[in-house]
């Protein structure tokens, strides 16, 4: 959990390559119903850029990302 | 069928009918060589596993709808319809095929088969059968050159990440960036895979060579190309083009990826710069003295996968073992020709299928697994993101016992400083 948003689900992308990070979220959110939140918890830092890509084609919206040490945590709204 | 997509596909096919591709479809004799080329048939041997299988799965289309006997005796020619049933019947040779190319080596006329399914993947996009993975990938790397300001800024926060790895593996000099960007008139565009791993060894090579470089905002690979989506595949080409033209660069150097290499050296047409591997700059590096490597221990064998698409189908053969020449005392060579050696399984798109391919993958690619396990060398080294993943889940099947490593790494590791 991080501050207000609580998640539904979560998944663990550490240490995945390329484009496996991606292809596992966008597997992921499937698995949450519509409004609900997946929290993915990524490790490398080519997420940064490629989950908020990923967001705005598949229609998602990342309401957050947190960054623990070498941990990206993004929390995501599945929206349709 | 609906009538308006059945026109569309018919229109799909005469469109990539050049006169080499008809060549390609006419000419066939039925001879089977391609069937012991294919690392599929050869792993799995059944009919439906054979370069020529998937071939017809197109040519009998050709027939029917380009070719006077198949229009009047469809029968003689097994000429058949576009049907309801046509993407199902694509889907298994079109993803069946990692486009390496062995067969096309052996084949008496060249018949390209990897060409022939350009238009099965083709017409799996018509219909939208297409994996649905692959576009999205394809459509996420799009996004990215739509917004790149925003991309800067993730991408710039990302690189602060990694750059003291870089410096671990290459102290720089006072004042220097370890990662430089927006570099203009750089000798070297780098374009790296969207991962640590491609950009840290990478980048510790240039400081060390004392490389005027700078680092492309865009991942390399081409999934446009895996999905076999010409105008993605032209969008995703043409961010990077665009940058190194902005940017004025002499030189673009593609990562350790095989289809980003191929797509940039051969489909791109004529440009205002150079193109290399990033293998061909490494060994660049070596035969000029820029950069100096300490030699692994004598009893540590090695042996080199070579990916298809930068050795068979790019022409970078050497290159490779003249640096680990440099590197390896005890080199073991997996095939007598590196032209003719096996495909890891995995191209094509096939790795970013992940978990859907990975049983296909692993059964067919026995003979990759049984040519490692023969050269009976400790680290097997390659230079390709996707041959590198698939080689580590045969690895891990197969139980050979080896460490898979990108060449890249094997350099970073052996710089002397």
């Amino acid at each position: 959990m991080s501050d207000s948003i609580k998640e539904d689900k979560t998944i663990d992308l550490k240490g995945l390559p390329c484009p496996m990070p991606v292809v596992k979220v966008n597997k992921g959110i499937k698995q949450v119903d519509v409004g609900q939140v997946l929290k993915a918890i990524a490790s490398d830092p080519g997420a940064l850029t490629d989950f908020p890509a990923w967001a705005k084609t598949s229609g998602n919206e990342i309401l957050k990302t947190d960054q623990e040490g070498d941990d990206i945590i993004f929390y995501i709204k599945r929206l349709k | 069928m609906d009538p308006k997509l059945h026109q569309e596909m018919l229109k799909a096919i005469s469109d990539k009918l050049t006169g080499v591709m008809q060549m390609y479809l006419d000419t066939c004799s039925r001879c089977g060589i391609c069937a012991s080329a294919c690392h599929v048939y050869a792993s799995v041997p059944e009919f439906e596993n054979t370069p020529v299988y998937r071939a017809e799965s197109i040519r009998k289309i050709y027939k029917k709808y380009f070719k006077l006997q198949g229009k009047l005796l469809p029968m003689i020619g097994e000429a058949v319809d576009i049907d309801d049933n046509t993407a199902d019947m694509l889907k298994k040779t079109a993803y069946s095929c990692t486009g390496c190319r062995r067969c096309m080596v052996y084949c008496p006329f060249g018949i390209d088969t990897q060409q022939i399914m350009s238009i099965a993947k083709l017409l799996l996009i018509k219909a939208e059968s297409e994996p649905e993975i692959l576009s999205m990938l394809a459509d996420v790397s799009i996004s990215k050159g739509d917004s790149l300001d925003s991309v800067k800024e993730n991408f710039l926060k990302g690189l602060k990440k990694i750059e003291a790895d870089v410096v671990e593996k290459w102290k720089l000099e006072a004042g220097k960036v370890a990662i430089p960007t927006e570099v203009e008139n750089a000798d070297i565009l780098y374009v790296a895979l969207a991962g640590a791993h491609s950009i840290v060894p990478a980048a510790a090579i240039f400081n060390a060579a004392g490389e005027n470089w700078t680092l492309s905002f865009f991942e390399a690979v081409n999934f446009g190309a895996f999905v076999g989506d010409p105008s993605k595949t032209k969008l995703i080409l043409d961010r990077i083009i665009n940058e190194a033209i902005r940017l004025k660069v002499k030189e673009v150097c593609i990562c350790e990826c095989g289809t980003a290499y191929r797509v940039m050296a051969q489909l791109s047409g004529d440009k205002p710069f150079k193109v290399s591997s990033i293998t061909q700059v490494h060994a660049r590096y070596i035969r000029e003295g820029r950069i100096k490597l300490k030699p692994l221990p004598a009893d540590v064998s090695v042996t080199y996968h070579d990916p298809c698409q930068i050795a068979r189908n790019g022409g970078v053969i050497d290159e490779p073992r003249y640096i680990i020449g440099q590197i390896a005392k005890d080199y073991r060579e997996m095939s007598p020709d590196p032209k003719t050696n096996w495909c890891c399984g995995g191209g094509g798109g096939l790795v970013a299928l992940g978990d859907e391919t990975i049983d296909f993958r692993m059964k067919s690619s026995k003979v990759k697994a049984d040519q490692v396990k023969k050269s009976r060398a400790k680290i097997l080294i390659t230079a390709c993101e996707n041959c590198h993943t698939q080689l580590d889940n045969l690895n891990e099947h197969y139980k050979l016992g080896v460490e898979v490593k990108f060449l890249s790494s094997m350099v970073a590791d052996a710089l002397i400083k």
